[in-house]
């Protein structure tokens, strides 16, 4: 297994933050457009009229999603740095709390008393050591978990779109609505496959194939769906025209 | 927890004095009275200022024919190592473990397993004559202890804050 030195390991984690934006950006771009393209593909019989309206949900799902991912991570942020902010300045006015605290933390880890204190008396040296490791040990704070609003935002959108275009790609090239459907689903299945394998892969996980088979179950079952639904409200379709 | 003009109970622990362990025997303490104080642990950030507080009035208290003992639910060693820490402690550090004397004198915390920070003074039959427990987190006054005990030896009536040189309450006062 390829190992990496701490400071790309540290890297990898930060970047990997954005990891939750981009399998929930492609999963939903994928499911969203399939979902529409198979729904209105039961209740509308003109190809464009439905290549219109998956291309319109696809801009307002990515735009939806870029936006609420960036005010997600930003509301999350702002919420965790005015906490942090608390618990620097009780530092500052009573750094004891702190080390007990942080001194509590170590020994529940395994260390017996005497050594986590002489750790915690040894970061004690430096203020800042102290206080970053008594905010990953006592809060559970980690810097990647701050995030940055604005790339998840964009990762979000982009996956969206990254997402959308699996199954609106083949159903845009291929003239027959019924064989662009099924190549739709076929690569629809595809996308969701490779998500989840990617996934597992990422988690270093042994069973990447029950995480990549997870993903196309749920595919299959929101196409499945949608298009039942769509056939379901087509005769309210027919007797409003 | 025991209130003043209860008997303490006599107690024979292994203890650490002057970098080494021994035993400490209540009745072999010959001074008038004995400041027993509890603290939660050795090796804490709180308890230092109190145990090497006590160690700075050390001449005070035995001016005061008062011996001080401290007592914490940890081991002889543990007490010798954390006494080298704080540079050396004159009075013998008592080891509780298994908090039975905390327990007699009811001042363990169940939940935690450790002693309360409490102060008893006893006096020379041994009977409490002062006691005081504080929060876990907050670190008791070794000026205050001093105070009491000087006014405890003058056998006469108080009044708040009594210091030496301060006059006393009427003689055929009680209270």
């Amino acid at each position: 297994m390829l190992t990496l030195d701490p400071s790309e390991q540290k890297r990898l984690f930060e970047r990997l933050s954005s990891i939750r934006e981009l399998v929930f950006g492609i999963q939903d771009g994928v499911l969203t457009t399939a979902g529409v393209l198979f729904g209105l593909s039961g209740a509308v019989s003109d190809r464009s009229q439905v290549i219109l309206a998956a291309l319109a949900s696809t801009a307002a799902g990515a735009l939806s999603m870029a936006a609420g991912a960036y005010l997600g991570t930003r509301a999350e942020a702002e919420v965790l740095k005015g906490e942090l902010e608390r618990a620097r300045e009780q530092a500052r006015e009573r750094p004891y709390i702190v080390q007990e605290g942080l001194l509590r933390e170590l020994a529940k880890e395994g260390l017996d008393r005497e050594a986590a204190y002489r750790v915690v008396k040894l970061l004690s040296a430096s203020p800042r050591a102290l206080l970053t490791t008594a905010e990953q040990k006592m809060y559970g704070y980690g810097g990647a978990m701050m995030g940055n609003a604005a790339l998840d935002g964009l990762v979000m959108g982009v996956a969206f779109v990254a997402g959308a275009l699996f199954p609106l790609v083949p159903f845009f090239l291929i003239p027959s609505k019924d064989l662009g459907l099924t190549v739709a689903l076929g690569a629809t299945a595809l996308a969701l496959f490779s998500v989840g394998y990617f996934q597992g892969w990422l988690a270093h996980s042994r069973q990447r194939w029950r995480s990549a088979v997870r993903f196309v179950t749920i595919a299959i079952g929101a196409a499945v769906a949608g298009y039942l639904i769509g056939m379901a409200i087509s005769p309210l379709g027919a007797s409003a025209g | 927890m025991l209130k003043p003009g209860d008997q303490a109970p006599d107690f024979d622990l292994p203890s650490a004095v002057a970098g080494r362990a021994t035993r400490t025997r209540l009745r072999d303490i010959k001074t008038e009275l004995v400041v027993l104080f509890f603290y939660p642990h050795d090796f804490s950030f709180v308890c230092p200022t109190e145990v090497a507080g006590f160690n700075h009035a050390l001449a005070e208290f035995q001016a005061e024919q008062s011996a001080v003992l401290g007592v914490s639910v940890d081991s002889v060693d543990s007490h010798i190592r954390w006494a080298e820490e704080l540079g050396g402690i004159g009075y013998p550090l008592l080891a509780d473990e298994g908090g039975k004397l905390a327990s007699a004198f009811g001042v363990l915390d169940d939940r935690e397993h450790v002693a309360l920070r409490a102060t008893f003074i006893l006096d020379p039959k041994r009977v409490v004559t002062y006691a005081l427990a504080s929060p876990i987190n907050v670190g008791r006054s070794i000026p205050e202890t001093l105070r009491v005990v000087r006014a405890i030896r003058t056998g006469r009536l108080c009044p708040a804050d009594w210091e030496p040189g301060v006059a006393f309450g009427p003689n055929e006062l009680k209270y």
